[in-house]
């Protein structure tokens, strides 16, 4: 439907986890009007998708967390889909201007 | 009429509270030994009231309705949000009378907060908070910024919005003194790729910039190129907000650690108001 159905549903499943709340094993994804993309992501629990898609990175990190993957673990899966940084800030000494 | 008696910032990681000794041990002693420091000088200031600036995570707020700024009027706030952050949980004593006051003052001064009578705390505040109180006792308004969420307020409207606090503040006609922080950045890169690294440059130069006075510098530097030091440089945010409060007063870097098990340009600069 949009992203914001997958942002909302990235949203609520971390908040199923927190103490208190209901837990995840019950979580019912079919409520969030997804793509089958998005969808298919959010059940194969797949980072590197989920962050093509364009899913924020707060909420990715937390994901990440929430489904078993520590930084480096996470990082080295992202990683493989970085595009190469080319720009500078102005506060870089080596600068191309 | 209140008085600003301290300001400072720092930054925020969770990890400087759930993972504190995973800092390499010198590293940890030079950081934590600055903000022992102010929390002396708190004491020793008699300082009645903190408000502490920083940045909403998705705790308070979501996609539905995201404030650029929302000031903690109630009575209490409760945090820490996070179950695995080592600090109590607890009702943070509010300070609703010098809290409405700043958001009636910034209302009639051009910029529109949201307001809450109830706010969740999470690191953003608490950890930062944590080492100034840890009783954590002394009262607390909270400001939380966006920081995170596009479209954010720019950088000179968020010093801006700095000096019309620090109005706000002095002009309240009680006798409170007033402790001022920033909580949040430096550089880091949360949810990315390059999550874990740290712009050590980027940080000495906006620290660089903060005792020169030289925040001009900074104001119109879009986010696309602050995004380079990590999407977590946009929490600059808060520190230029204490910039602007106190303005002309320029900060005095006080420790400045690259913490890599924190993910963080770990950072606390003050601004020297009172002897």
């Amino acid at each position: 439907m949009s992203l914001y159905q997958l942002h909302r549903a990235i949203f609520d499943y971390l908040r199923a986890g927190e103490v208190g709340s209901g837990g995840r094993a019950d979580f019912d994804v079919s409520r969030y009007e997804l793509t089958d993309e998005e969808r298919k992501a959010f059940d194969a629990q797949d980072i590197a998708a989920l962050y093509h898609l364009g899913l924020h990175p707060v909420l990715l990190n937390g994901y990440c967390r929430a489904v078993g993957y520590g930084r480096d673990d996470y990082r080295a899966i992202l990683g493989a889909h970085a595009v190469p940084e080319t720009r500078t800030g102005r506060w870089h000494k080596d600068r191309q201007l | 009429m209140a008085e600003i008696t301290m300001a400072y910032c720092s930054s925020h990681a969770p990890m400087m509270a759930a993972a504190r000794e995973s800092a390499e041990e010198g590293q940890r002693t030079r950081f934590f030994g600055a903000l022992e420091g102010i929390r002396e000088d708190c004491r020793r200031l008699g300082v009645q009231v903190c408000v502490v600036v920083s940045n909403e995570h998705f705790t308070n707020f979501f996609l539905e309705n995201f404030p650029q700024l929302c000031v903690g009027v109630g009575e209490r706030n409760w945090g820490p949000t996070e179950a695995w952050l080592p600090i109590d949980k607890a009702w943070i004593p509010g300070h609703p009378a010098l809290a409405d006051h700043i958001t009636r003052r910034l209302l009639s001064t051009g910029f529109d907060p949201a307001f809450s009578q109830q706010l969740e705390l999470d690191h953003g505040v608490m950890t930062v908070y944590h080492e100034l109180d840890p009783q954590l006792q002394l009262p607390l308004i909270p400001i939380v910024q966006n920081c995170a969420v596009y479209p954010m307020m720019p950088l000179r409207r968020c010093y801006e919005f700095g000096a019309a606090l620090g109005e706000a503040i002095r002009s309240f006609a009680g006798t409170e003194r007033v402790a001022l922080v920033g909580a949040g950045g430096l550089s880091h890169f949360i949810g990315v790729p390059r999550v874990g690294d740290i712009d050590e440059e980027f940080d000495h130069w906006f620290l660089g910039v903060l005792e020169r006075g030289d925040v001009e510098s900074v104001l119109d530097l879009p986010d696309d190129e602050l995004e380079l030091a990590g999407n977590g440089a946009h929490e600059i945010r808060s520190w230029l907000a204490i910039a602007g409060a106190v303005a002309p007063v320029t900060g005095k870097t006080l420790a400045y650690e690259a913490i890599h098990p924190w993910i963080t340009g770990m950072g606390v600069s003050r601004f020297q108001l009172t002897p």
